[in-house]
């Protein structure tokens, strides 16, 4: 597969989660009950923190000198 | 940090890493770095702890508390027009904060007691939720209240260093700030609540927010 375009799909997946993530912690916010909370700390947090780690993960994973014309992130 | 504005800086984090999910290409460049960096770490962690913080400090609300159903009738007796009902006695003239009146008297004051009260919660949402919860006259604390609680805010009062009652005999002040002399179970302050047990006489008192 192409380095950049695995890395463009690596992105989208922390992106997607990350986004998924703060969507729930905005529900949860504006949504005063005590159920709320719980769905912060372990929907919200739990997404969160895999889009992060995944976002990471892609960063390090990411081939130091790759070749190919639109590596995103990574370097062209 | 207002909740509003942490929707709006949640919102504002999710719009732009939904930018950059539409348009990965955009972190090729040294400032698409930067920001894939800020969007995909920095912005979600810091939007995730500054929600966590608000939601902590909403669950010692008192409004929290009584959000569930059954705390109602507790709720209710913070409202009772008798200054003898020690909880509405407190919520009444602000010896609590009225917006935290649960959580001041229900939290303890040791190292790890907002911890413990915390965890407490926990509990009572699992219950609530999960297990068969009590009636509400049913509900017991865990632990025997702690003078500790009273004695955080009153210790050192003149109204209680000097009080009648509590210099009567010289070894009650000491019994008392010793915990060996409950002040609401030995017979002296125990009409805490008394949920279930208001009878027909009870009035409201209709103020307070």
């Amino acid at each position: 597969m192409h380095p950049g375009s695995s890395m463009e799909r690596k992105l989208r997946i922390s992106g997607i989660m990350v986004i998924l993530g703060l969507l729930v912690e905005a529900l949860c916010l504006v949504w005063s009950k005590p159920i709320a909370f719980v769905a912060l700390v372990c929907i919200s947090g739990t997404l969160v923190g895999l889009g992060v780690l995944f976002f990471l993960y892609s960063l390090i994973s990411a081939p130091s000198h790759p070749t190919g014309s639109s590596g995103a992130v990574a370097g062209k | 940090m207002p909740t509003l504005a942490i929707v709006i800086l949640v919102l504002f984090s999710a719009a732009l890493a939904g930018i950059l999910v539409v348009r990965p290409t955009i972190t090729v460049s040294r400032a698409g770095k930067i920001l894939a960096f800020g969007v995909f770490f920095f912005l979600p962690l810091f939007s995730l702890v500054a929600g966590m913080e608000n939601e902590m400090q909403r669950s010692e609300s008192t409004a929290f508390c009584l959000s569930c159903h059954i705390m109602g009738p507790y709720g209710k007796s913070l409202h009772i027009d008798d200054p003898s009902y020690l909880a509405g006695a407190h919520f009444q003239n602000h010896r609590v904060p009225a917006d935290e009146a649960c959580y001041t008297c229900h939290t303890n004051y040791a190292m790890f007691g907002t911890v413990k009260a915390k965890f407490g919660g926990l509990r009572h949402l699992y219950i609530y939720y999960l297990g068969k919860p009590p009636l509400p006259e049913n509900i017991k604390l865990y632990e025997p209240f702690n003078n500790r609680e009273c004695l955080h805010c009153h210790l050192g009062a003149r109204s209680f260093e000097e009080g009648a009652t509590h210099n009567a005999d010289p070894a009650t002040l000491p019994a008392i700030k010793a915990n060996t002399l409950s002040c609401v179970s030995s017979g002296c302050h125990d009409t805490v609540h008394n949920v279930g047990h208001w009878g027909d006489k009870v009035k409201f008192w209709n103020g307070g927010s």
